[in-house]
Formats: structure tokens, C-alpha cells, sequence
């Protein structure tokens, strides 16, 4: 008696067990088509890949350079002979967070103007910045350097049509030391004659 | 006497009540576990997933890692306190193929399943994000489709050299889409991320202009000698906001793309620069030097009037606007050289409610996503670099490590 209730409960518990338990369709993982994904655009379609390697090799070398462990004085001192302009003409530097051309500089900007007036092709003045600052107000920094810097050699008789300017922000630094003295190397307005 | 026990016991179950609240609103947070059912593991794809699930501010995803069957609806008893199990079948053999099935955690019920397929694997973290994405619609919480969006942006190679690529949110996903030459300042041109505008410094005078990523197809938009870009762009993608120095002076112009007319809307003789639409477009904010030093303010473009917004910080140099919500970027320490702290600011365009979102390292490039919900931002820390989000409805962050070159502008 016993074991005939055992059984029939161990049948039922079985039965029941089947009864419950879900039947999951198999989930089939390789009938995916190869390309499904309709309704995101950046999932599907394919971007273009451009090389414009045009400028650069124009003006990577950018004149004599002298060695970056000068210390922020010794670049706006006016003896210093660190320059990275062209064709002559003498790069002018600028305090931290600066755009106005300090006295020191008053020998080089002569300089620029005597270079100029020997020169009848369009002269380039490029600002530039350190590291520090971000996204366009560091490009317009180094655009009042530029300005600076035209403004001055106007003053000395330079056509005003004869020079642009362009601010080239922290993109084209001479050196790349963690140091106050590259800092200050970086924080230049170069000129050269435009090609 | 009665009075005045009412009235203290009312104030104890209101304050009762607000704190119940308070830990309620985090419990809302679907409580969600992840099971590998793929053949083989690919981390990647599990923490990209993880990433999801949290900057979503919509779920409490465990970072545990478990195995299971994607054909299986049994749930392992140590999962059973989740509200939801996620499961996921990767392979990777011709392109990228995921399976994903979405179950109640207390009894195995499948609620979503569904499968993506791409010929490409180096698009992976796309398929994640989508599934993710459309995971949360299912359960109908707000949406998060900005997960799917590409992030746009450029950093220099070596001196007077950059390229503009894109990458997902997480930055698993990079690609080169302009390289060569000095190109800056890349701005998606419409909502739905086919082109964009950039800034070309290659000839003698920088030159803007308009490039579709599917086609290649460039357009020049204009030119101006010393400095170009575009700062921003109106919702319908009729107007920009440029700043240009005509006359070797950075002001903030509106730009008429159809008609290539332009209206000057600053005139300072400083700096001026960063110009985003606020309110319904009919006003600006910018960054501008005109007290001595970098700062925020805000003008109608119809007027000559500017007001200050920003009352604090010594150098204010970066902001973005959505609608009346204005995010800057402020330096916090003095050194003049060597790094400093920059925190990021969340204030309104009536110069209220201001708030840190960041208290530590150096944070820049604040960016709103394009529902305004979170906000994008590039940490610098010691020597190494992160991109970051932070949630503003769920406070919930993220980082997601930088490697290689210095960024220079980002768009999202």
C-alpha cells in the first residue's frame, strides 16, 4: 500500500515536473542574416577616409631653433637669440595669458621691419600659445599676438596689404618639454615670407 | 498642547516621508544582471555593456561576470533578486553577430529578444549600445539614444599637423576620417550626424568647410584671415555661429548658410570667441576677455547689450548651452604654468542655480548631449587623460581612458 503511494506520487511529481517545465524554442543563433541592422545609421553605413597631406610638409621646418632649457627671463630677455622665424626675421615672445609686445622686444620688431621693407613678397606672422587653454579662446590669444605684432610693423611703415596673419593657437609648439621655458618658446609670433 | 504635537508629528512623517522618497528614487533603478552565453568571452563587449546600463541612469547593472545559455530560460538562484536578466550570444567569425534576449529575473519570462548582424567587427561597441538602447525603450523608460550617437573630433599628430575621426561614446570605436593637413574645430552640421564643418588652416587664410562622412562631398562655407571657426549650430542647421577676425579681430558672427550673409554680434576690441545659442536662439552666450580676464557672458543678437554670467573664477574659457542650461569649464587654482584645476560649472542663462559637477582634476571641453541630459567632458589627471559623461537626471558618471594625442576640439 505504501509503496503503491510512493510510486503513483513519484509518477505524478514526474508528470507534473514535465508539465511545468517551459518550452523554450531553441534560439537560433546562425540563421542571423549578415547584415540586419536597418534602423541605426552609424551601425550600417560607411564613412569615408580623406588624406589631405598637402600643407604640412610646406612649413614643418620652421627656421633655426635653439635649444628648449632657457628659463621664461632668458626667452623675453633681449639678448636672447632664440628664434624659430624665417627669411630673417626675428620671433617675438609674450608673458603667460599676454598680447602686448613687450619692450624687450623692441630690437627684434626693428629688426622685422628692416627685414620687411628689403622685401617685396607677402610676409606671414603666425601667432601662437602654450599648452594651456583650450578650444578657440587659446587661437584667438595667439591671433592678438599676430595682430600685436602687424600693428607694430604698420607703425614703422610696413603695408598693411603686404602682411596676414594667423593664429595657429597651441598647434605648432617648437618644443614639448613639461618646462616653463618651453612654455615660454611657445608663446611666439613667428613671421615668414608667404610662399 | 494638542496643537502643537500635531503639528511636530506631522513634521516628523513629512520628513519621514522625504527621505523614503529620496531612497526610492535610487531603487527605481532596475536592478539588472548580464549572462555571457557567447562561445567564447569578449571582455570588451561585457564592460561596454556595464557602461551602457549605467550611464543610462536607468539601471543597476551587476559587474559580476556570469555564464549561461542563450537558449535557456532557467534563472541561477544568485540571480533571482535582479528584476531582469540580460543575456547576450557574440560571435565574431564573417563580421559581428549578437543575439540578445531580455528576461524577468523572478520566473524566467522572456519580455524582448532580438538579433543585430553587421559585416564589420571593428563597429562592435555600436551593437551594444544599440541593444542597450532599444533594451530601455522596451521597458519604456526616457530615452537614451544619444549612446548610438558618434562623437566627432580631432587631436594633432605632430606640429601643424591634426586629424578629425569618430568614435562611439566609449571610444572602443575609432576612425581617422580626415587626416593630413591642420584641421580644427570639427561641428556636426545637422541632428543626424551626415556632415560636418571644419576649419582648414592649410593655405594662407583658414577656410570653413562642410563635408558629408558618407559621400566625401566638401563644400567651402567661407574664409577669414587669422582665425575661423564654427562655434555652433541653429536646430534647423540654417544659421552658424562663426568666430571670425576679419580684421585680425576675434568676433562672434551669425552666419545665413543659404544665403552666405553674415551679421557681426560682437564688436569688442578684445577677445571674443565661443559663441552657442541659448533660449529659442534668439540669444547668445560667449567667452570673452572684456573685463581683463576669460569669462561668460550673454547678449540678444538683436542688440548691443551684454550682461555678465559668471560671477566667480578667474579664467572662465569654455561653454556650452542647451536651451536655458549653460555648462563652463573655470580654473580653480593659479599657477601659471604647469597644470591646474579646472572644475565644470552648471548654471542658467539668468545666472542661476549655479553648481560644481567636478571637483577634481582638470576638466575642459564641457559638451550637452543633444537631448541636454548629460554632459561630455575631457578630465586630465597627472598624466593621463579620460573622457567623461555625467548623467544629469541620475548624477551617475563615467570615464573612459584616453590614450594617445592631445584632443583638440570635440562635438557630440
Amino acid at each position: 500500500m505504501i509503496k503503491n503511494t510512493l510510486l503513483a506520487t513519484a509518477t505524478l511529481s514526474i508528470l507534473l515536473l514535465n508539465g511545468c517545465s517551459s518550452k523554450t524554442p531553441k534560439v537560433n543563433t546562425d540563421g542571423i542574416d549578415q547584415h540586419n541592422v536597418n534602423d541605426a545609421t552609424q551601425i550600417v553605413e560607411k564613412t569615408v577616409s580623406i588624406d589631405e597631406n598637402a600643407y604640412g610638409k610646406e612649413n614643418t621646418k620652421n627656421g633655426q631653433t635653439t635649444a628648449s632649457n632657457e628659463s621664461n627671463s632668458d626667452v623675453l630677455n633681449a639678448g636672447s637669440n632664440i628664434n624659430s622665424s624665417s627669411n630673417g626675421f626675428k620671433s617675438l615672445y609674450f608673458g603667460f595669458g599676454e598680447y602686448g609686445i613687450s619692450p624687450s622686444m623692441g630690437t627684434r620688431m626693428t629688426v622685422n621691419g628692416d627685414v620687411a621693407s628689403k622685401n617685396s613678397s607677402k610676409i606671414k606672422i603666425e601667432g601662437n600659445c602654450d599648452e594651456f587653454g583650450t578650444d578657440e579662446y587659446n587661437y584667438a590669444l595667439g591671433l592678438k599676438r599676430a595682430k600685436a605684432v602687424k600693428d607694430n610693423m604698420i607703425a614703422q611703415g610696413v603695408n598693411s596689404q603686404s602682411m596676414v596673419i594667423v593664429s595657429f593657437g597651441e598647434s605648432n609648439p617648437v618644443c614639448v618639454n613639461p618646462t616653463d621655458g618651453c612654455y615660454a618658446q611657445n608663446r611666439r609670433v613667428d613671421l615668414r615670407l608667404a610662399n | 498642547m494638542k496643537l502643537l504635537l500635531f503639528l511636530l508629528v506631522s513634521l516628523y512623517s513629512y520628513a519621514v516621508d522625504a527621505t523614503l522618497k529620496i531612497e526610492k528614487d535610487v531603487e527605481q533603478r532596475s536592478r539588472i544582471a548580464i549572462v555571457d552565453t557567447s562561445p567564447s568571452q569578449n571582455s570588451t563587449f561585457f564592460k561596454i555593456l556595464l557602461s551602457d546600463f549605467k550611464i543610462s541612469g536607468h539601471f543597476l547593472a551587476d559587474s559580476k561576470y556570469n555564464k549561461g545559455d542563450i537558449n535557456s530560460n532557467f534563472i541561477a538562484p544568485s540571480l533571482k533578486s535582479k528584476e531582469y536578466i540580460f543575456q547576450y550570444h557574440l560571435t565574431q567569425q564573417k563580421g559581428t553577430k549578437v543575439m540578445v534576449r531580455l528576461l524577468k529575473a523572478s520566473d524566467g519570462t522572456e519580455i524582448f529578444k532580438k538579433s543585430y548582424a553587421i559585416p564589420t567587427k571593428n563597429k562592435m561597441p555600436f551593437l551594444a549600445h544599440k541593444a542597450v538602447s532599444d533594451i530601455n525603450n522596451v521597458l519604456k523608460y526616457p530615452d537614451i539614444s544619444w549612446i548610438n550617437r558618434y562623437v566627432l573630433f580631432s587631436r594633432y599628430t605632430t606640429p601643424r599637423q591634426s586629424e578629425i575621426l569618430l568614435a562611439d561614446y566609449t571610444f572602443n570605436y575609432k576612425k581617422v576620417i580626415i587626416k593630413g593637413g591642420l584641421n580644427l574645430f570639427p561641428k556636426w552640421a545637422d541632428s543626424t550626424q551626415k556632415s560636418f564643418y571644419y576649419s582648414a588652416y592649410g593655405g594662407l587664410m583658414p577656410t570653413l568647410y562642410k563635408i558629408n562622412i558618407y559621400t566625401g562631398k566638401k563644400e567651402k562655407i567661407a574664409m577669414s584671415e587669422g582665425m575661423l571657426v564654427c562655434s555652433d549650430v541653429s536646430k534647423n542647421g540654417s544659421k552658424l555661429l562663426l568666430t571670425m577676425a576679419p580684421n585680425g579681430q576675434a568676433d562672434i558672427f551669425e552666419f545665413n548658410v543659404a544665403n552666405k550673409v553674415k551679421k557681426r554680434i560682437t564688436k569688442f576690441n578684445g577677445i571674443d570667441v565661443n559663441g552657442k545659442y541659448i533660449d529659442d536662439e534668439s540669444r547668445i552666450v560667449f567667452v570673452s576677455n572684456r573685463l581683463g580676464y576669460a569669462n561668460i557672458y550673454k547678449k540678444s543678437i538683436g542688440s548691443a547689450a551684454v550682461s555678465q554670467v559668471v560671477y566667480h573664477g578667474r579664467n572662465n574659457n569654455a561653454v556650452d548651452a542647451f536651451r536655458d542650461k549653460i555648462v563652463y569649464s573655470s580654473r580653480e587654482s593659479k599657477k601659471s604654468f604647469g597644470s591646474n584645476q579646472f572644475n565644470l560649472y552648471l548654471t542658467s542663462s539668468k545666472g542661476s542655480n549655479t553648481r560644481p559637477i567636478t571637483t577634481t582634476g582638470t576638466n575642459q571641453f564641457p559638451r550637452f548631449s543633444t537631448d541636454g541630459s548629460v554632459i561630455q567632458f575631457i578630465k586630465h589627471r597627472g598624466r593621463g587623460s579620460s573622457v567623461g559623461y555625467i548623467n544629469l537626471i541620475s548624477h551617475q558618471s563615467i570615464l573612459f581612458p584616453l590614450s594617445g594625442r592631445k584632443i583638440q576640439s570635440i562635438d557630440w
